[in-house]
């Protein structure tokens, strides 16, 4: 098969076709694609009808529906932004800040530290970021202690995030002023979290759907579970979301990526509606592990 | 303000995209504003969202049913917890019905919904005039 | 500086397993905690879904029903003719559980399917179809047109022509045509027909 038959495939796709792909979609994700996103709905199924080679939208959607070469995720990818970088999605670090700790902290008792996980934490963005945030925008950031912990299942970004070095571009939503306080310019045009940043985060392996090991990370009053659970098969996910609760003390919240949906993976949590951002809460109370 | 915008949000909560179809096509045809929830957990997250003027619920669903769902609305604090809520279901027993008014529900419609039927609830428990 | 960086814990060093009975035991205890416990662990033991199955007509956390279900469906195969009953369930969550379980295992199910597609209740055999999304393609298709040449009750079509939208092929359309044709008089079961035939079919209307 060729190109010329890849565009005859696309050209023919109907409505009613997209919208077949949208409600799998929207059963599979809670994803919802909107009507007037018609034009970039077609255009993203192009590229994957391409990269795909389906010469029709049956061929294309069989390989969907069967998940083959985890499709899923290539389709999902298209239509998210999946670079990582400082400050990603930070409205949830408004609500962190300005309603997640003010509800935790005063229940603090002396000398006990807040603590939040960051999983997966890729190359160390999420974490410094978290710990930027906290020291720039939290009024009380200076009367607890704070344990941030980064977890990944791979060592290769572990490593990275332990060396905290950074390019340019993924600190684009930082300010010159966050940047000079922060990072040190490196030769290479790179720049350094500051050792003093780098050496507060305690950074893990953990694979979140093992029950050993999420069993290490425990007593969390703040998870950030990002753009991560979405790719996971339908039991996967589920036994992620146990593990995720078990970590979590008792009253403490749990944050997807804007996209995800704990609707399509347990009903575990309570779900709680603050300014910007939904998060997902523990229930207080009553102790599950 | 006119009225019928005014009292016309509703929030479809059905695992079927047939069943949700068939409903909003009902819906928008009367000028309901309609939007849609997978299941009890979605649906939860839309209430929190937006303000409805009236729920159509479903029974079975995945991850969180319909009774669970109106039991948790019911139990919160503020206006959600009484928006108006039409139970459907395929199960025709009257245990059933007896759960879906002990969850909370404030009708409860045997599958297959008739759309004249479900234009009548929707207009008694929004307030519209038929 | 307020960040701290704490020492790895040790709370996680190696357990001695458990006796399965004592597990089995602690899925009654009164103490939700424990049940709890006991039930997520329940997954890592084959031949513990008896246990865990029992358990759930007399839980009432729905907590403690989920973690029940998930260590069903880790346990697989061995799961499938404790969750099968679940599907009478008066109980709605325990219903809706054991759809979501058999989901998760299509080659357990498997061989229970045509049984239960002609099952005498109305709503086991709308599980059934629910539970056909699963299968592979064609296979379901095959199982779901054959059906919808003689089920007589309307909400169980309307549930196979809401798979048959997702996962059917041109193959359903004469099917779907026909069912459509014999309930002519149901607004539902024809809407929905003529909707899915319109993704399925170019020329269909």
């Amino acid at each position: 098969m060729n190109r010329i038959d890849i565009q005859r495939g696309l050209a023919d796709v109907t409505d009613e076709e997209v919208r077949r792909l949208c409600e799998f979609v929207y059963r599979k994700t809670g994803m919802m694609f909107a009507e007037e996103k018609r034009y970039y709905i077609n255009r993203r199924l192009a590229e994957r009808m391409e990269a795909t080679g389906s010469t029709s939208f049956q061929a294309y959607f069989a390989t969907l529906r069967a998940d083959a070469d985890n499709e899923i995720e290539h389709l999902i990818n298209s239509f998210t932004v999946n670079e990582t970088y400082f400050y990603r999605e930070d409205h949830q670090f408004r609500c962190l800040t300005s309603t997640l700790l003010e509800v935790i902290a005063p229940k603090k008792k002396a000398g006990e530290p807040l603590r939040i996980w960051s999983v997966p934490c890729s190359t160390g963005e999420e974490p410094y970021s978290i710990a930027i945030w906290l020291l720039e925008n939290w009024d009380k950031v200076d009367r607890y202690e704070i344990e941030i912990v980064g977890s990944d299942i791979d060592t290769t970004v572990l490593r990275a995030a332990e060396s905290g070095t950074y390019s340019e571009r993924s600190l684009m939503r930082l300010s010159k002023d966050l940047i000079a306080r922060y990072f040190t310019r490196l030769d290479d045009g790179r720049y350094r979290i500051l050792p003093e940043l780098s050496s507060t985060i305690q950074f893990t392996k953990a694979n979140i759907v093992d029950v050993g090991q999420t069993g290490a990370h425990r007593n969390f009053d703040v998870i950030f579970c990002r753009n991560i659970l979405m790719y996971f098969d339908d039991t996967s996910r589920r036994l992620a979301a146990e593990n995720l609760y078990e970590s979590l003390r008792p009253g403490g919240f749990i944050c997807l990526g804007h996209t995800e949906s704990m609707s399509r993976i347990t009903s575990l949590f309570d779900v709680c509606r603050f300014s910007d951002a939904i998060v997902y809460r523990r229930p207080l109370g009553e102790s599950h592990g | 303000m006119d009225e019928t915008i005014a009292k016309g949000r509703v929030l479809v909560i059905d695992d079927s995209a047939m069943v949700r179809r068939y409903i909003r096509d009902a819906l928008e045809r009367r000028q309901f504003e309609v939007q849609e929830a997978f299941n009890g957990v979605e649906a939860m997250e839309k209430v929190l969202s937006a303000p409805f003027d009236l729920l159509v619920v479903d029974v079975n669903m995945p991850k969180m049913d319909g009774y669970t769902f109106l039991h948790a609305l019911r139990a919160r604090d503020g206006e959600i917890a009484t928006i108006p809520a039409l139970m459907t279901s395929t199960e025709a027993g009257p245990q059933d019905m007896a759960a879906a008014y002990a969850a909370g529900a404030n009708f409860y419609l045997v599958k297959p919904v008739s759309q004249d039927d479900l234009i009548g609830y929707a207009n008694a428990l929004t307030g519209r005039s038929p | 500086m307020p960040l701290k960086k704490r020492e790895s814990s040790q709370e996680a060093a190696g357990r001695a397993p458990e006796p399965l009975e004592a597990m089995i035991e602690a899925l009654r205890h009164p103490d939700p905690e424990r049940r709890w416990s006991a039930a997520r662990r329940l997954g890592e033991r084959p031949g513990a879904a008896a246990a865990l199955a029992a358990a759930l007509p007399d839980e009432a956390d729905p907590r403690i029903l989920e973690a029940i279900f998930t260590s069903l469906i880790r346990l697989g195969g061995e799961s499938v003719p404790f969750l099968l009953p679940l599907l009478r369930s008066d109980e709605a969550p325990l219903r809706v559980g054991a759809v979501e379980a058999l989901q998760a295992m299509p080659a357990g199910f498997a061989p229970h399917i045509e049984g239960l597609l002609q099952d005498p209740d109305s709503d086991v055999r709308i599980f059934a179809v629910e539970l056909t999304r699963k299968m592979p393609a064609e296979q379901a298709t095959a199982l779901l047109c054959r059906m919808l040449d003689r089920e007589e009750h309307p909400n169980v079509c309307a549930a196979a022509v809401d798979v048959l939208a997702e996962i059917g092929s041109a193959d359903a359309v004469p099917y779907l045509e026909r069912c459509r044709a014999r309930f002519a008089r149901e607004a539902f079961l024809t809407f929905a027909i003529s909707q899915a035939l319109h993704g399925l079919s170019r020329t269909a209307n």
